[in-house]
């Protein structure tokens, strides 16, 4: 998803400046070492959505201090809202950094059991410390954090069953062919 | 000193044609306070390792050595001995005795070895309060639900004060919050009472609960993961946490 809605998203509930969409948004998603967004990606969100004509500001007066702008919701920039709240989030799965890696070690030359293992620690090392920050959050005050953080948590098990299921079917693997892109005609293509 | 050392196990069955490898050439240390978890395919060895290192079994060659001692020069009453104080097991189905309530069974270890029932139902009691179990003391098993069961072995496994706890698939039996209970418990048990945990299970998330994970394929170990470094216990690196979290996000 881009910050685009979650920013329409933050007007929806009350007005806000730059600065303050940018605060509330890294806490909405369990803190900025998570997810950071720049301000200046907050800023150029803000002018583009302007453009769009999707929100609108005004000009807050500041003792001693430049104009502040105060960011709001227009008509479609609510109604844009709402048939974003109203649409299925596509789910990625299928572009798979890992996967590309241990098809081009089948080629030869590098040892396919041992990308899978680097790749087991890794998810094993990501998988233990989000368990011990899981542990460490207060379900009685931040169970949405503990959502979050399960869905990753949930995913990494995924990946390493699946692991587990790549390695013990590897030799299988290995003995068919590797993937090849169709035969084209030879020569020339022709003019349309 | 490592408080169990496994060196070159090797654990044959049959002979001949019918030959199976069992073990092949395993060795392990684990430090008090430290948690390891093994993993594998079912068939690669791990529950056979996890009987050996338990003294439930002889290697075909190779030795075990718990706290100084050598399970293979023991006689068997000193092996049973030493099984009943240094070492508390967990199994996957719990094995509670289904007429003894919650403070019977996890007193049992130490009603059998001659401690007065009195004194080895108030350490139960203790371990069942630590647990969170202080209001199912006298329920019996089939009144606990499976964490809850499985809770009641944990303390069994710990009342006799044993330095080395061995658990075969602990949670292969419980629903996955249940799980991750029993999974930081026994994270506690290495960080709070200093034992060596060992814990024999294909849960990736009970693994992960570990400081080290080791992997047994065809009886061998293939690899081997450490998960935390030891004298680093609980460290966290939120830079590279944040890393993994924005990227399951985008």
């Amino acid at each position: 998803m881009s910050v685009r809605n979650a920013i329409l998203g933050l007007l929806a509930h009350q007005p806000r400046h730059g600065y303050e969409l940018r605060a509330a948004f890294e806490a909405l998603v369990g803190g900025g070492d998570i997810w950071e967004v720049k301000p200046a990606q907050i800023y150029s969100t803000l002018t583009r959505l302007e453009d769009s004509g999707l929100i609108y500001h005004e000009g807050v007066e500041q003792d001693g201090g430049p104009e502040k702008r105060v960011y709001d919701l227009t008509p479609s920039g609510r109604s844009e809202l709402a048939d974003w709240f109203a649409t299925g989030v596509a789910g990625e799965h299928h572009r798979d950094e890992f996967f590309v890696k241990l098809m081009l070690s089948l080629y030869g030359g590098v040892d396919p059991y041992s990308v899978l293992r680097a790749q087991r620690n890794r998810l094993y090392q990501d998988l233990h410390m989000l368990t011990q920050r899981r542990n460490g959050i207060d379900s009685r005050r931040e169970l949405a954090q503990i959502f979050l953080l399960d869905k990753s948590i949930m995913h990494m098990e995924a990946d390493l069953r699946w692991l587990d299921l790549i390695e013990a079917r590897l030799d299988d693997i290995r003995r068919q062919p590797l993937p090849q892109p169709p035969v084209r005609p030879r020569g020339r293509p022709k003019k349309t | 000193m490592a408080l169990i050392s496994a060196t070159n196990l090797n654990k044959v069955y049959g002979s001949g044609d019918t030959t199976v490898i069992a073990l092949n050439n395993v060795s392990l240390q684990v430090e008090p306070g430290e948690f390891v978890a093994v993993m594998g395919p079912s068939g690669c060895g791990k529950s056979t390792l996890l009987h050996l290192l338990g003294g439930l079994d002889q290697p075909t060659s190779g030795s075990v050595t718990i706290d100084g001692h050598k399970l293979s020069d023991l006689p068997d009453t000193k092996l049973t001995e030493l099984r009943r104080h240094k070492i508390g097991f967990i199994f996957q189905f719990f094995n509670l005795i289904p007429v003894l309530n919650a403070v019977e069974n996890a007193a049992l270890p130490v009603t059998l070895d001659g401690v007065r029932p009195a004194d080895a139902k108030a350490r139960a009691s203790e371990w069942l309060t630590r647990f969170g179990l202080s209001d199912r003391l006298d329920h019996r098993p089939d009144q606990l639900s499976g964490g809850q069961q499985q809770r009641v072995a944990v303390a069994r496994a710990l009342v006799a004060n044993p330095a080395l706890i061995l658990a075969d698939e602990p949670t292969g039996n419980l629903d996955t919050r249940a799980s991750e209970e029993i999974a930081e418990l026994l994270r506690q048990v290495a960080n709070d009472w200093k034992r060596a945990v060992v814990v024999v299970t294909h849960d990736p998330r009970i693994a992960a609960h570990a400081d080290r994970i080791i992997f047994l394929k065809d009886g061998a170990i293939v690899d081997e993961t450490v998960l935390e470094p030891r004298g680093s216990q609980n460290s966290q690196n939120a830079e590279k946490l944040a890393g993994i979290v924005k990227a399951m996000g985008d």
